[in-house]
């Protein structure tokens, strides 16, 4: 009986955790989301070797970074941000390519390797029915 | 005389090769005493032509002969001696030297393995053959399109104009040479880090020799497995270390606060890093259930493919622009080669597939195998994520001129849940039972390391931490870990009872007892350090940017950056200016830390080396932005207990030690136990 009674304090114990756990997780990062930076990551330095602009100390990383700055303070959103610049500067310059065009295909064959992996485990899986059959 | 002396050996390491290929060929297909005493002399003559090459290489560095081509353009008389040894492999012709001389001693040690068993080890025989012509190429590289020792027949006042590939050319030496590059001679990571990353890269041969061996002798089953098994663990263990010496290296050096950019390079070794894992995984699959018989062999090609392509993105130029491969001429020879590889052993496996396809199948997905199921589904799709990130944007300039990028935020966003699924896979994997595992077993082997981590993951709450990736970081690395010691604290205790010994003594036997599985726990322990340290470090990064004036301060995550000074000084080999920075934390002066940007002799590119201030709590890395007479510019990060990445890096690494060095108490000798 005090077994019992440890276990159930130890199951509300876990229990209480996952709530303050969960709770935090609705709540979020009290940190305010950094457009700039996570903009910054995404958008390659054209003349440095695949640096981010954000990483590059170059001049022309910095004016960029800058313009970025000023959009963002004036309120235009990231895809108008990503386009102006790749209008600008050509495709080459997303570090994160877009789920179109020429870079669909860099998203859809991962997905393509995914499906294939999880059919081919389970077509190994031996049928419940056939199980004796097959020993 | 020291380019002839390093030709002659790489001579006589090839026409060793080729002696290997047809001694291992007799011996596998008629295996007596004779025919395998005769592999010796090939075996012996690879590694001494291999290290008189090296040899040869480094006495020439040592010497500043710069007669020779590869020392007039990669080292100079003032380069310090540690970077003098270490540019022997700093650049193309060199690494293959050093690639040619640890597949010489893997080659070797190979041969001793067979000599023992002999003579009937046809499969050890087998794998000495494939061994031979995988020399064969590397050597036979050495002799054309990448020799090492070309000499100089037209000097520049500093460095090689052009040289020549015969010896008793007229030679012109330059009086002095171009120095390593400056990346390259920053740091001592730079002496230690390719050496490791090679025996990681080259050893991977090794098993693929025996998957070839078993199926040119039509034998399936797990013998081949279990012969390489243990070359497979070094192996991995040794590219593991490489790979995290090369993050602490880019950490040190290069002065941008990270220390994985998903750069091509650093993928190359990544790639066969993450199938040879999914290797060392199934492997344990086929040898205790059976299964999966034809997919090993797919992993090892793949594995040793990989090692390929990797050699050929990192060393023919293509990563800079997939047009400059053809001007190198290793790039192409690199590629044949691995079109090679790659037809011949999956021709070999598919002409040999009735041997291999008749593995049993799964009973339950909700059982060991089960869950090395899914790690080898995530491993290799993450492989997939990888090579296809790294290659498509190649293969779009290559056909189309277009340039598309591919960058840090789509790998990231595809590792970040694969990595959380392996993590998950790895915690309640080695708990769960073979064939069908029963939810209540498993249950009670999770139930208290699941209450631990999400009491980890309230106090982060409750400290304020709820960032999600942080959160699930924390998580899913404290429930790994502290399923590990609930595991072993339960083993050892049960010992402890039935020995009546004292409880360190039942650890220390129950972990000697199966020294597979407990390295293998060893190895995960370190990988949950090594995520926590990544959740952790990323997501409470402080970063700031602060231009000071001498004596005045700045406060960036607590500490109050003063800055003293400027200093310059002209060293041997460079110029070093640097801002002298005195630390303090709660008014107390904890340190001082000197930034500085290095100037090597001809190269203009300064060279950023940061100070790291380093504490139990975290990382105060400083690099130099820029310096002037009146003020300096100087990047600030903060990074909270960055340390666990290292030490679980290396913890991960070394724990292939523990299944291989360490012994079994007592009486059982059996000689090949298998991990889990």
């Amino acid at each position: 009986m005090k077994l019992g009674y440890r276990r159930l304090a130890g199951s509300a114990l876990t229990l209480a955790f996952a709530v303050i756990v969960v709770v935090g997780f609705v709540q979020g990062d009290p940190r305010p989301e950094d457009r700039v930076a996570s903009l910054g990551a995404s958008i390659k330095c054209p003349v440095c070797q695949g640096e981010a602009i954000i990483d590059s100390p170059s001049p022309t990383a910095e004016a960029m970074m800058e313009v970025v700055e000023q959009k963002v303070a004036a309120g235009e959103t990231d895809q108008q941000i990503i386009s102006y610049f790749q209008s600008r500067f050509g495709e080459g310059i997303l570090l994160d390519p877009p789920l179109a065009g020429k870079t669909l295909a860099v998203w859809l064959l991962p997905a393509l390797v995914a499906a294939g992996g999880v059919w081919m485990i389970l077509s190994r899986r031996r049928a419940p029915a056939s199980a004796e059959a097959v020993r | 005389m020291t380019a002839t002396i390093g030709l002659l050996g790489i001579l006589l390491a090839a026409a060793s090769s080729l002696g290997l290929m047809l001694q291992g060929y007799r011996a596998m297909r008629w295996p007596t005493l004779r025919s395998t005493a005769l592999l010796r002399g090939p075996a012996l003559g690879i590694l001494l032509g291999a290290a008189a090459a090296m040899g040869a290489l480094e006495v020439g560095i040592l010497r500043d002969n710069f007669s020779i081509e590869y020392i007039a353009d990669n080292s100079a008389s003032t380069t310090p001696i540690v970077f003098k040894l270490a540019s022997a492999w700093a650049a193309l012709e060199g690494s293959i030297v050093l690639w040619g001389l640890v597949l010489a001693t893997y080659v070797y040690l190979v041969y001793r393995q067979v000599a023992r068993r002999a003579p009937e080890d046809r499969l050890g025989a087998g794998a000495l053959l494939v061994l031979g012509v995988i020399c064969l190429f590397f050597f036979g590289m050495m002799l054309t399109v990448s020799n090492p020792f070309r000499v100089c027949v037209e000097a520049g006042s500093i460095g090689c104009i052009s040289g020549s590939n015969v010896p008793w050319a007229d030679v012109m030496a330059p009086l002095e040479g171009r120095g390593p590059n400056p990346l390259l001679q920053n740091h001592l990571l730079m002496a230690i880090h390719p050496p490791m990353l090679y025996l990681g890269y080259v050893g991977m041969a090794v098993p693929f020799a025996y998957a070839m061996s078993a199926l040119l002798l039509g034998r399936g089953g797990s013998d081949w497995l279990k012969q390489s098994r243990a070359w497979t663990l070094i192996a991995w263990g040794f590219l593991t270390t490489g790979i995290v010496l090369g993050g602490l290296w880019s950490y040190e050096v290069l002065g941008w606060g990270g220390y994985w950019a998903w750069d091509p390079v650093e993928n190359a070794s990544f790639l066969p890093w993450l199938t040879a894992t999914a290797f060392v995984h199934s492997s344990v699959v086929q040898q205790r259930r059976g299964m999966l018989q034809a997919w090993n062999f797919v992993l090892v090609i793949a594995t040793f493919a990989l090692t390929i392509l990797g050699t050929f993105l990192t060393r023919s130029g293509v990563i800079v622009s997939v047009h400059s491969f053809t001007q190198s001429a290793i790039g192409p020879v690199l590629l044949w080669f691995l079109l090679i590889v790659l037809v011949a052993s999956f021709g070999l496996f598919a002409s040999r597939i009735g041997v291999v396809a008749s593995s049993p199948r799964l009973e339950s997905l909700a059982s060991r195998e089960g869950v090395f199921l899914l790690n080898n589904l995530l491993l290799t799709l993450f492989a997939a994520v990888v090579l296809i990130g790294t290659l498509y944007p190649m293969f779009v300039e290559a056909f189309s001129g277009d340039q598309v990028g591919v960058g840090p935020p789509f790998f990231n966003r595809m590792a970040i849940p694969l990595s959380f699924g392996l993590l998950l896979a790895m915690g309640i994997g080695p708990i769960t039972p073979y064939r069908a595992a029963r939810a209540s077993v498993v249950w009670e082997r999770i139930r208290v390391p699941l209450r631990l981590a999400l009491g980890a993951g309230a106090a982060a709450v409750v400290l304020r931490h709820r960032s999600p990736l942080l959160l699930l970081g924390v998580l899913t690395s404290t429930f790994v870990a502290f399923v590990i010691v609930r595991n072993l604290y339960r083993s050892a205790r049960m010992m402890a009872e039935k020995r009546e010994i004292g409880l360190a003594a039942a650890v220390l036997r129950v972990t000697r007892n199966d020294t597979g599985y407990w390295g293998g726990q060893i190895a995960h322990f370190g990988v949950a350090l090594m995520a926590l340290g990544i959740a952790v470090s990323a997501a409470l990064t402080v970063e700031a940017e602060v231009t000071l004036r001498q004596g005045e301060s700045a406060t960036v995550a607590d500490y109050e950056l003063t800055y003293l000074g400027q200093f310059s000084r002209q060293e041997p080999n460079r110029f070093v200016i640097g801002a002298d920075l005195l630390l303090s934390k709660d008014g107390r002066a904890v340190g001082r830390q000197q930034p500085r940007l290095n100037q090597y002799g001809t190269f203009s590119q300064n060279i950023a080396t940061p100070a790291v201030e380093i504490t139990p709590t975290g990382d105060l890395y400083l690099s130099l932005a820029s310096i002037n007479a009146e003020r300096v510019v100087v990047e600030v990060w903060w990074f909270p207990y960055i340390w666990l990445v290292w030490v679980g890096g290396f913890t991960t690494g070394l724990a292939v030690l523990w299944s291989r060095l360490v012994r079994k108490p007592s009486r059982d000798t059996q000689p090949e136990q298998v991990a889990a």
